[in-house]
């Protein structure tokens, strides 16, 4: 036994060392675990990136957005990252504290963005709207607004994640707050009676609600398209909400202490070039930053366009997300 | 007097232990410079605090009825199929928590099986178990099957001639309890409660899932928070070290309360138990055993729903990220048991041969502290320690076994430290007056009676090892997939059927290794 894990460290040490013996410059980036898996788009962009860089990528995953950046925090100035790709808006303030990231020198145009972009550090790679997704077959009738959702005392059960530890969860607690401002906490407390729970991230509830524990879940317009394009099914909806839905936007940057920096900022511009843009949809589900010149797969074309993007700065976030969560708990856990 | 001898390896182990949570408190502590502020403990922590230990504690005190009922049974029992019962014992506790949320909505939900024979049976009311039957359901599901299978082994250790005089002198069913059973309880029951204490202390993604609301949040939700959201390291740290506070106070206090007897000397066969024939305790004992097989049952079997989607999920990546959970496992689990085993006989030389029982008690609470420091903050300390020295996108590799192993111990520790006593009170006396000492000794006199044992505990830390999916969060990456990164992967992918395939992947391999652990600490010595 103990032989068997010695020879298996020893092959895992002779793997390092041939992976630096490579002649070709390395990118590292780091993403988040869904991206880089088996259904992500790292790979197809890899290897297309790979086709003209003359470089090798490597992908560093952490589960999911927040512990990218917890990571990346604990390794400061050592860390192997050249570039990070899968943070969010929420999150912008406390990456920039972190010192880490450098201009991305990235000509950044012509977005599909419902918001305009003037970011020098980070460049949008996709996006999407939150919003409360439910199977028509068991809710014909779904709210027309937040409103509507919050105060019908009959209304559809709702399974969300808690905004402590999920990045969603925060989505809905900002969500809340542009539509009630002052008044969010007692709308979290009309709310409160028909809230199934609040999960640990969106897999639990997400899986919950497909189990049927719930009538909505909080998920994003283009979770439809998933069960369209994947499981050729058409019942499952997003919500269209009278107020607008919350932005989700996703990042990436790169390092300031990349060995690679010219290597790292061509790859920040392949980010928004059609290579990129066009893996994201069908395997991201998301809309791509940049719609390509062929458009958007149809099953995107079917989802909720809403009339109004939501959204506070990442400055805003950073202030107000300690007094906002208090307030939600205040309302809801009693 | 003044001899020079080097300090027993236990000693070391502890060192090292004490070194490794210290060093990783301070790494996290002063990460931003100089001391952080001491959070207050204002209303919301206070909450916060007496939810988790309400719960874990109602969560232990139901998994150890439920658990020592089914022991209690099952030592009197035997049907056929017993072996497979027995090794499906110790699968439940490592599964990943998202496969137990899963499993208990698929038996308890809105539209769980539950549901369905109630409307079936013609009931229109509903129910929901949100709140703290569904923690309680969670917990007592993955724990008392645990308590069962650790106190079994426990009531295995009877000495044959024990049974003997019992059945001789006639003892009733009552008179069996008080002189034979409860001995062995008394001397389990800390252990096993300490453990449980500290798993449903940390619970988290079962208890927000479950909860129904952020009134029933634990602490580790608050540091997760501090950590991922906050990025607030030095608030990490303080809340880590209240939740060591809290469990190891626990946990010392518990083994100070009930302090273990003496073994006999004796050798073990199978015996059939004199009270299997009381009537009275046949009734009970079937009431138990069914009344646990309604419980249990169900919730095992709907992790098998994941069989139909095993086909889809049966690739090169799979095997892969099975090739690296059984490699770190086995890497753990040697960690786990060289440290379980170093600690075990420096509590039994405290305890036998220098004749302090307090001393010894702290050496059996030490690897409740592994436990009871939270995995996240456990991880983020070391790596900030492990990046002084190395380089850090290996961390992973190093971090992975030596973290699992590390969480491995209290429980490898508890197959080894009872087995240690015993060789040490059946031969010490022969091996001292042989001048057996250090290796000889270990060689000659321990590793007959440990080796079996510790196997299993290896077995064991192996299953623990394969279901965790804790640090992986933070240390995964392409090169470095387990089947619970899989899982998860496959999960935030929207593959949730692939997700439960690999999730009952897991489950076997922990229900063989849990057999074959059975079968190592079940045969004669």
């Amino acid at each position: 036994m103990l032989r068997r894990i010695l020879l298996t460290l020893a092959s895992l040490g002779l793997a390092a060392g041939l992976a630096q013996a490579q002649t070709k410059p390395t990118l590292t980036i780091y993403t988040y675990s869904s991206f880089a898996g088996k259904y992500g788009p790292a790979k197809t962009i890899e290897e297309r990136f790979e086709a003209t860089c003359n470089c090798e990528l490597t992908w560093v995953t952490a589960e999911d957005a927040g512990s990218l950046l917890g990571r990346l925090r604990l390794e400061g100035q050592n860390t192997k990252a050249d570039a990070v790709v899968g943070l969010d808006m929420n999150l912008v303030a406390e990456a920039k504290a972190l010192n880490l990231f450098a201009p991305h020198g990235a000509e950044v145009k012509d977005l599909s963005l419902p918001i305009a972009w003037k970011d020098d550090t980070f460049i949008p790679f996709d996006w999407g709207y939150y919003a409360f997704v439910y199977d028509a077959n068991k809710l014909p009738n779904p709210p027309k607004s937040l409103k509507e959702l919050v105060d019908n005392p009959n209304g559809p059960k709702v399974v969300l994640q808690d905004p402590r530890t999920s990045a969603p969860g925060l989505g809905l607690l900002l969500w809340m707050q542009q539509v009630y401002g002052e008044k969010a906490g007692e709308a979290w407390g009309r709310l409160k009676p028909r809230i199934v729970t609040f999960t640990k991230g969106w897999s639990e509830a997400y899986g919950l609600f497909l189990k049927g524990e719930a009538d909505m879940v909080m998920s994003y317009t283009t979770s439809p398209a998933y069960h369209v394009v994947a499981e050729k099914k058409s019942n499952y909806k997003a919500a269209a909400f009278a107020e607008g839905h919350y932005l989700h936007v996703e990042l990436a940057g790169m390092t300031r202490t990349t060995k690679e920096p010219e290597l790292a900022k061509k790859f920040m511009a392949f980010i928004l070039s059609e290579p990129f843009q066009s893996a994201i949809p069908e395997t991201n589900w998301m809309y791509p930053a940049k719609t390509p010149a062929a458009g958007v797969p149809v099953a995107f074309k079917d989802l909720v366009q809403p009339e109004k993007a939501l959204l506070f700065t990442p400055e805003e976030v950073q202030q107000n997300r300690r007094a906002f969560t208090d307030a939600w708990l205040n309302a809801t856990a009693r | 007097m003044t001899t020079l001898k080097l300090p027993h390896p236990g000693s070391l182990a502890a060192l090292a232990i004490l070194g490794l949570v210290a060093g990783g408190f301070i790494a996290l502590a002063s990460f931003d410079g100089g001391a952080p502020p001491l959070p207050s403990i204002g209303p919301y922590l206070g909450r916060v605090l007496a939810f988790t230990v309400g719960q874990a504690a109602l969560s232990t005190l139901l998994s150890l009825a439920l658990g020592i009922g089914l022991a209690l049974a099952l030592a009197r029992r035997s049907f056929p199929g017993r072996g497979v019962v027995l090794a499906a014992l110790s699968t439940t506790m490592v599964m990943p928590t998202i496969v137990a949320v899963f499993a208990v909505f698929a038996v308890y939900g809105r539209s769980g099986w539950f549901a369905e024979l109630l409307a079936f049976l013609g009931w229109k009311g509903s129910f929901s178990i949100f709140g703290y039957p569904g923690i309680l359901i969670a917990h007592v599901f993955l724990n008392a099957p645990f308590v069962a299978r650790i106190t079994l082994d426990g009531l295995n250790q009877i000495p044959t001639e024990h049974w003997r005089l019992a059945a001789a002198f006639g003892f009733t069913p009552g008179q069996i309890f008080r002189h034979l059973d409860w001995p062995v309880l008394r001397a389990e029951l800390p252990g096993i409660a300490g453990l449980i204490f500290l798993m449903c202390f940390k619970s988290f993604a079962i208890v927000l899932a479950l909860g129904g609301g952020p009134s029933r949040s634990t602490l580790e939700v608050a540091i997760f928070e501090a950590l991922k959201v906050d990025l607030d390291f030095g608030r990490v740290a303080w809340l880590a070290l209240i939740q060591l506070a809290i469990c190891l106070s626990l946990t010392t206090l518990m083994h100070w309360a009930f302090t273990r007897p003496p073994v006999g000397h004796t050798i073990r066969s199978l015996v059939r138990r004199p009270d299997a024939k009381n009537r009275r305790l046949m009734l009970v004992d079937a009431v138990v055993l069914a009344a646990g097989a309604l419980f249990l049952a169900p919730l095992a079997l709907s992790v098998l729903t994941g069989l139909r989607n095993i086909p889809d999920v049966v690739d090169a990546d799979l095997l892969r990220a099975f090739g690296t959970s059984m490699t770190i496992a086995m890497a753990a689990a040697f960690i786990a048991c060289v440290l379980a085993v170093a600690l075990a006989s420096a509590a039994r030389r405290r305890r036998l041969v220098l004749r302090s029982p307090r001393m010894a008690a702290l050496y059996d609470v030490l690897p409740d502290a592994l436990l009871a420091m939270p995995p996240f903050a456990l991880t983020a300390g070391l790596f900030l320690l492990i990046q002084r020295f190395g380089d850090p996108s290996a961390a992973g590799f190093i971090l992975l076994p030596l973290i699992n192993g590390l969480a491995a111990v209290p429980f490898t520790y508890r197959y080894v430290a009872p087995r240690l006593l015993t060789a040490e009170e059946r031969y010490g006396r022969v091996a001292a007056s042989l001048g057996l000492a250090g290796w000889s000794k270990f060689t000659i006199m321990d590793w007959p009676v440990l080796k079996r044992p510790l196997a299993a505990g290896f077995a064991l830390a192996m299953a623990l090892s394969f279901g965790d999916f804790g640090i992986i969060a933070l240390f995964g990456g392409t090169e470095l997939v387990t089947l619970p990164y899989l899982l998860y992967e496959r999960l935030g992918a929207y593959r949730l059927d692939e997700a439960s395939a690999v999730g009952l992947v897991i489950v076997l391999v922990a229900f063989l290794l849990s057999h074959l652990s059975g079968r190592w600490s079940d045969a004669r010595d």
